[in-house]
C-alpha cells in the first residue's frame, strides 16, 4: 500500500511537471479567453475620469450581456451624465476569427437606430482611458504571445505572458498581461505605444466569485504619459439570472430600462 | 397668457402629486444669433426650457415634454408639448398613444421615407431636427418577432408643416412679382373626420447582415401645393390646397469594409407640383421618386459622412416648376478631442442643379459635463435654389447649453 501511494505521488508530480512544462503564452492567454463568464450578467457601471489635477468626471451605464454560444450580445443604457440620458449601445460580438462586431447606438435625439462601424476600436470610449478594444475580448489568435516568467502579485502567483499583435497597425506595440495561476485571471495589464514607451497601466482592484463565476468589479486603467486615470466600478453586479433574448433588440434601445 | 398660466399650473400640480415616481430631464439653453450681412442684427435671441417627464408603473409609461420658449424679441413666451403620451407594454406588443415624434428612415438630414411626423420650418432647417420634427396625434402599434418588427400607424388628425410667415426672413422667395398676386386660402385646411385620417405600415428588421426597413403610407402631403390660375384682370390668383400623398419606400445600412452604407428610396403616386404657366386646375400630378445614397467611415480619428440625394419627376413636363431631377448632396464632418470635452463639426448641403450650399460649422466646448457653449455659423453660398436664395441671412450664433 505505501508503495502504490509513493508510485500514485511520483506519478502527480510528474504529471504536474510535464503541465507546468507544456504551459504556453498561448495556452495561458487561451484559458483567460475561455475562461466561464457565465450565462448572462447585469451591472451598474460607475466610470470616474480623473485627470491629472484630481478633477473627477462620472458616466454610469447599466449594462446587460448574454452568451449566445457562438456569440456574445451586449446592451448598455446610459444614465449620466444628463446628455447622454436614455443612450444606448449595443454590440454583438462574434467567435469567429476576423468577423467584426455588430454596433448599434440609439440617440434619443435623433429617436432613431443607427448601425455604426466598429473599424474604430481605437477610440476612447465616452471619454475614459479605455478604448473599445480595451473593453471587449481580445482573440488570442489575434496577437504571438510569449510567457515571459512567473511573478508574485499581492500574494498570488502569476503568468506574466507579453503579447504582440499581429496587426501591423494595431494601436499597442504590445502589452504585458500578469494572469493569476489558476484562476485564469488578469491582475495587472501594461500596454506599450508605437514607440514601445509604456502608455498604460490597467490593474486590478477587485473581483468576487458569483454563482462560481469570477467577476472583476473594480479595475483602474492609467495613462501615465498624461497622467489620466480611469476608475470604472459594477455595483449590483447579477450573473446567471436568465436575462431575456429580447433585451438585445431594437425595440429595447429605444425603449430603455 | 391665462390660458398657459392654467397649463403651467396644472403641470406643476401634477409633478408635485406623482414627484417621487417621475423622472425629471432635459435641458435650459440661451441662444443668440446674429446676421452678419445686416450689420449684426439679431436675428434669433431666445430663452428655452425643454422639460421631459417619465413616469412609470408597471407595463405603463407616460411621457410629457412641455417646452417653454421665450422669444426676447418680441417678449412672448410660448409654451408648447412637444410630445404627451402613454406607452403600453405587452409580451410581444407595444402601444403608443398621444402626440409623439415619429422617424423612420436612414437618411440624416433628409426626409424621404421619414414622413410620418411633419416640420416646423419657420426658421428653415437650422433648429435641431428634435425639434423641426413636430409631434403628431398617433396610434402607433408594434409587433416583435425576433429581431423583426411589424409597425402600424394611424393618424387620426392631419397637421401641416409649418412655413415661415410672409414677413420672415426665412420665407421662400416667390416665382410670381407680388405685386400682381391674389391669394386664397380656403382650402387649404383638411377636416378632422375620420375619412381623412392618415394610415402608415412599416416592417423593419435589425440583424447581423444588414438593417432594413420597408413602408408603405396613405398620407397628406405635408407641403400645400400652389394652384396657380390667370385671372381676367390679369393678375394671378394662387390657391394653397394639401392634396393626397400615397407613398412606398425603403432603406437599408450594412457594413461595408468597415464603412457603414446606407440607403433610402420612396416612390411616391401622383404628387403635386405647381407649374410655370396656367393650366386648367392649375397644378401637375405625377409621380415622382426622392432616393439617397449615404457613406459613414472612420478616417484617423475623424467620421466623415457623405450622402448623394436625387429627386425625379417621372413623365415630366417642360412648366412644371420644379427640375425634372434636382440632386443634392451633403458632407459631415466631426471629430472630438480632449476626452470629448471639445467637438469639431462642420454640416454642408450642396445643390448641384443650382450650385448653391449651406455650410455648417461648429464647436463646441463642455465647461462640465451636461453644461456646452457651442459656437457656430450658418453660410449660405449661392444666388438661387434651396439654400441660395438665403444667401443674404449668413448667420454666427452661441448656444448656451445645461442639460438636467
Amino acid at each position: 500500500m505505501r508503495k502504490l501511494t509513493i508510485i500514485l505521488v511520483m506519478v502527480s508530480i510528474i504529471t504536474a511537471t510535464l503541465i507546468a512544462q507544456e504551459i504556453t503564452g498561448l495556452k495561458v492567454v487561451e484559458n483567460v479567453y475561455n475562461r466561464p463568464t457565465g450565462n448572462d450578467q447585469t451591472a451598474d457601471l460607475t466610470m470616474s475620469l480623473v485627470n491629472s489635477r484630481g478633477d473627477e468626471r462620472v458616466r454610469i451605464i447599466n449594462q446587460f450581456l448574454k452568451d449566445f454560444g457562438d456569440m456574445e450580445k451586449k446592451i448598455m443604457f446610459f444614465v449620466s451624465p444628463a446628455d447622454v440620458y436614455n443612450t444606448s449601445f449595443m454590440n454583438w460580438s462574434y467567435d469567429e476569427v476576423g468577423k467584426d462586431d455588430d454596433q448599434w447606438i440609439y440617440l434619443p435625439a435623433l429617436k432613431r437606430v443607427k448601425r455604426i462601424s466598429s473599424d474604430s476600436k481605437s477610440d476612447y470610449f465616452m471619454g475614459s482611458d479605455f478604448t473599445y478594444d480595451d473593453l471587449g475580448d481580445r482573440h488570442p489568435s489575434s496577437d504571438t504571445h510569449k510567457l515571459l516568467r512567473e511573478e508574485e502579485i499581492d500574494g498570488e502567483m502569476c503568468y506574466v505572458v507579453e503579447s504582440t499583435p499581429k496587426e501591423e497597425e494595431y494601436m499597442y506595440s504590445k502589452t504585458i498581461t500578469w494572469i493569476v495561476k489558476d484562476k485564469w485571471i488578469g491582475k495587472k495589464k501594461e500596454f506599450y505605444d508605437e514607440d514601445d514607451e509604456l502608455l498604460k497601466t490597467l490593474t486590478v482592484k477587485e473581483s468576487v466569485t458569483l454563482k462560481d463565476v469570477i467577476v472583476i468589479t473594480i479595475s483602474e486603467m492609467h495613462n501615465v504619459q498624461s497622467d489620466h486615470k480611469t476608475i470604472m466600478k459594477l455595483e449590483n453586479v447579477q450573473v446567471n439570472t436568465g436575462v431575456s433574448d429580447n433585451k438585445f433588440t431594437e425595440r429595447m434601445m429605444k425603449r430603455g430600462m | 397668457m391665462k390660458r398657459k398660466n392654467i397649463i403651467l399650473f396644472l403641470l406643476l400640480m401634477a409633478t408635485m402629486t406623482l414627484n417621487t415616481q417621475i423622472i425629471h430631464h432635459g435641458f435650459v439653453r440661451t441662444y443668440l444669433g446674429a446676421l452678419t450681412d445686416q450689420d449684426g442684427e439679431y436675428s434669433v435671441l431666445k430663452n428655452t426650457f425643454d422639460w421631459r417627464l417619465d413616469y412609470g408603473k408597471g407595463d405603463v409609461a407616460l411621457y410629457v415634454n412641455p417646452v417653454f420658449d421665450y422669444n426676447a424679441m418680441n417678449d412672448y413666451l410660448d409654451i408648447s408639448l412637444r410630445q404627451a403620451y402613454m406607452d403600453i407594454y405587452f409580451d410581444n406588443f407595444d402601444l403608443r398613444i398621444g402626440k409623439q415624434q415619429i422617424i423612420w428612415g436612414k437618411a440624416d438630414g433628409v426626409f424621404i421615407t421619414d414622413v410620418i411626423s411633419p416640420r416646423d420650418l419657420s426658421e428653415f432647417i437650422l433648429p435641431e431636427f428634435e425639434e423641426i420634427r413636430i409631434g403628431t396625434n398617433a396610434v402607433k402599434f408594434d409587433y416583435y418577432l425576433g429581431n423583426s418588427t411589424f409597425e402600424a400607424v394611424w393618424i387620426p388628425t392631419f397637421k401641416s408643416t409649418i412655413l415661415p410667415e410672409e414677413t420672415s426672413i426665412w420665407a421662400p422667395e416667390m416665382s410670381y412679382p407680388l405685386l400682381f398676386i391674389d391669394y386664397e386660402y380656403s382650402n387649404i385646411e383638411v377636416e378632422n373626420k375620420f375619412s381623412e385620417s392618415e394610415i402608415a405600415f412599416k416592417y423593419s428588421y435589425l440583424g447581423s447582415v444588414i438593417d432594413f426597413e420597408m413602408m408603405v403610407a396613405y398620407m397628406w402631403d405635408d407641403n400645400p401645393t400652389m394652384h396657380i390660375f390667370a385671372q381676367p384682370d390679369s393678375t394671378i390668383l394662387i390657391t394653397s390646397e394639401h392634396h393626397r400623398l400615397p407613398l412606398a419606400g425603403a432603406s437599408f445600412s450594412k457594413v461595408v469594409g468597415g464603412a457603414v452604407v446606407r440607403g433610402e428610396g420612396a416612390y411616391y403616386f401622383d404628387k403635386r407640383f405647381a407649374p410655370e404657366e396656367f393650366t386648367p386646375n392649375g397644378v401637375k400630378e405625377k409621380d415622382y421618386v426622392h432616393y439617397l445614397i449615404g457613406y459613414d467611415h472612420n478616417w484617423f480619428g475623424m467620421n466623415v459622412s457623405f450622402q448623394f440625394i436625387q429627386e425625379y419627376i417621372l413623365d415630366y413636363e417642360e412648366d412644371i416648376h420644379n427640375n425634372e431631377f434636382s440632386n443634392t448632396m451633403t458632407f459631415l464632418l466631426t471629430e472630438d478631442f480632449l476626452r470629448e470635452t471639445l467637438r469639431l463639426e462642420f454640416f454642408s448641403y450642396y445643390g448641384i442643379n443650382n450650385e448653391d450650399a449651406l455650410l455648417r460649422p461648429k464647436i463646441a466646448y463642455d465647461l462640465a459635463d451636461g453644461f456646452e457653449v457651442q459656437l457656430g455659423a450658418n453660410i449660405f453660398v449661392g444666388d438661387e435654389g434651396n439654400f441660395g436664395q438665403y444667401n443674404d441671412n449668413d448667420m454666427v450664433y452661441v448656444k448656451v447649453r445645461y442639460d438636467f
